[in-house]
């Protein structure tokens, strides 16, 4: 499950177009640049030879050691962020063709078959970035704090032995654990702004990555225990109630993610949480 | 940061559930009522028939029969009539300037990833953004009496509601002019997008408030509301062709002959004639088609 579906769309695409690539070939990088933080962007394009399997991270690689573009001009090497090179980290996320998604996985043959062909490579519109495709992507991490995406265990006696899991449960949250915080879906969420300082962060959308997460340690019989600390975070400013129901961000995620579904359990919370709170909170 | 913007913020989760509870109670509760009514224009001679009561009509007619009774009745004898009203015009208010309002903080992205439902978000702002236009179009024309913005400048009454309605639509009471064309055209695009945006709001707000959870939920719930939503539209497409295809001296006549029969008290439909002195006479001037 999870990682196995093919969520972004075009899949068919990009098998034909592998089918029809042609060896030896060279396709064109046309990259947004920009040198730092509040620094003007451009557009640079280089010449890449390609190779058997090669992607977006190994041509990048090719136009670091060779910062040259179709114009002759010398630049800079180009900047990105990656980890571990097979789609488990997220580091490495960036827009693709107007699409975002990770670059390590990106093959040349699925966008470029042909001689000539252009790649677009752009960072990530909602985070600020650092250099050129390499984004700060903190304020999903801040956000893990604010829902409180952990299980409370630390204290002053042992707490003894864990929760049982019954198996359909445990595959429930199974697909949920398996976010690696990449950024795909806030980048596709049209209600998810980007907001470079982080005084702006805790009022605006947190977006589905985090209420994804909440709802799995809701979901853990001893995480349950924050439950009604996530919800006053979820039902607060930029919470749930900010979601606009287009749906991007289960289409977009790696991982298929059922996202749309924790925002709907979250919903449900929300709506209890706040009858509960009404009734009987301060 | 103002006073203002923090209540907002700090009432932000309730506001928005209430902005999700207006669009179904009273507004889209009003609007299923207010279709069902008003395509009786196209289905009131089959009810008619029905109680045997449609002889010598045509459908035409006994739409209009229907119809100018079922109206009538629904401004003569429906109790604070006045109060529904206000508070609908309150709900509708509430929904839209707030709808405007968060439509406006989002960041549409649809030409980069072209879902089904990425269109329906985006449709949906649209919708709404037209929806209030058509609407208060609508209801300044047809029941404020703004009649200046009316082509040829017809006033709704609800003692003429049909023929007055369709010389509304149609551009004069002598039948189609290029305004009446214009006018009807916003009406159908109003009314179809609005259908639109209550049917989808009603599926999002299922996944909002929580009923719908599970991807097969959704659908099966997804399904449930395109059927309320091609219910609706077949109704409101029906009102306009009922209303497009009105004969305005037909109607009057039989609208005239509605408030000889109806069972309203004298004295009351002599208030009613003073508040819409201006239209009874024209119509009693009016040589009897
Ligand atoms: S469903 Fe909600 S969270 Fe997901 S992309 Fe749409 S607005 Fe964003
Ligand atoms: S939910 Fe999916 S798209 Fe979003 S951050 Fe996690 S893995 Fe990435
Ligand atoms: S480098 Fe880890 S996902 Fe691409």
């Amino acid at each position: 499950m999870g990682a196995a579906q093919a969520s972004i769309i075009g899949a068919e695409e990009r098998k034909a177009n592998r089918a029809v690539a042609v060896e030896g070939r060279s396709v064109i990088f046309k990259i947004k640049r920009c040198d730092g933080p509040g620094k003007p962007w451009r557009w640079e394009s280089f010449k890449v030879p390609t190779e058997p399997g090669s992607n977006v991270i190994s041509s990048l690689r090719h136009i670091a050691a060779n910062p040259v573009t179709v114009d002759g001009k010398e630049t800079t090497p180009v900047v990105w962020d990656s980890g571990c090179l097979e789609e488990v980290c997220g580091a490495c996320t960036m827009v693709i063709n107007g699409r975002v998604r990770q670059s390590c996985s990106c093959l040349i043959d699925e966008y470029a078959p042909r001689e000539g062909d252009e790649i677009v490579l752009e960072p990530m519109s909602k985070f600020p970035v650092i250099r050129d495709l390499w984004v700060d992507r903190t304020r999903m991490f801040n956000a893990l704090e604010r829902v409180k995406a952990w299980v409370p265990i630390d204290g002053t006696y042992n707490l003894g032995a864990g929760p049982q899991e019954d198996h359909d449960h445990q595959q429930m949250r199974y697909a949920l654990s398996e976010c690696m915080t990449c950024g795909c879906c806030l980048e596709a969420c049209p209600q998810f702004i980007k907001k470079e300082h982080e005084d702006q962060w805790e009022s605006s959308f947190i977006g589905p990555q985090a209420i994804s997460q909440a709802r799995l340690f809701n979901e853990h019989g001893t995480g349950k225990r924050l439950k009604d600390e996530r919800m006053d975070t979820l039902t607060g400013p930029g919470g749930i109630q900010d979601c606009g129901n287009a749906q991007n961000c289960v289409k977009v995620c790696p991982k298929g993610i059922p996202l749309t579904e924790s925002i709907a359990a979250i919903g449900r919370s929300a709506t209890i949480h706040s009858i509960k709170k009404f009734f009987t909170g301060k | 940061m103002s006073t203002h913007q923090s209540f907002m913020q700090r009432h932000q989760f309730l506001i928005r559930r209430l902005h999700s509870l207006t669009g179904i109670l009273p507004i889209g509760v009003f609007l299923i009522a207010h279709l069902v009514t008003n395509s009786s224009l196209a289905w009131g001679w089959f009810a008619l028939k029905g109680r045997g009561g449609a002889e010598g009509l045509s459908v035409s007619e006994g739409g209009v029969q229907y119809f100018a009774h079922e109206v009538t009745y629904l401004n003569t004898q429906v109790p604070h009539l006045f109060l529904i009203e206000v508070t609908l015009w309150a709900a509708i208010a509430f929904h839209s300037i707030l709808g405007f309002y968060y439509a406006m903080g989002g960041q549409g992205n649809l030409p980069h990833y072209k879902h089904q439902d990425n269109f329906r978000y985006t449709l949906q702002r649209l919708s709404g953004y037209f929806g209030i236009a058509f609407i208060f179009y609508h209801v300044a024309t047809l029941r404020w009496g703004w009649s200046f913005l009316v082509p040829n400048g017809t006033e709704w009454s609800h003692h003429w509601s049909a023929s007055t309605l369709a010389a509304a639509l149609q551009g004069s009471s002598e039948g189609w002019t290029a305004m009446g064309v214009v006018v009807s055209l916003f009406y159908f695009l109003g009314v179809s997008l609005l259908v639109f945006h209550f049917a989808n709001g009603l599926w999002t707000a299922a996944i909002t408030w929580g009923l719908t959870v599970s991807e097969h939920a959704q659908k099966r719930w997804g399904y449930v509301c395109a059927a309320v939503g091609v219910g609706l539209m077949l109704a409101s497409w029906g009102a306009l062709a009922g209303a497009m295809t009105v004969d305005y001296d037909e109607a009057q006549a039989i609208e005239a002959s509605i408030q000889g029969s109806h069972e309203v008290p004298a004295e009351q439909l002599d208030v009613h004639t003073q508040n819409d002195g201006h239209t009874l006479q024209t119509a009693e001037a009016d040589p009897e088609g």
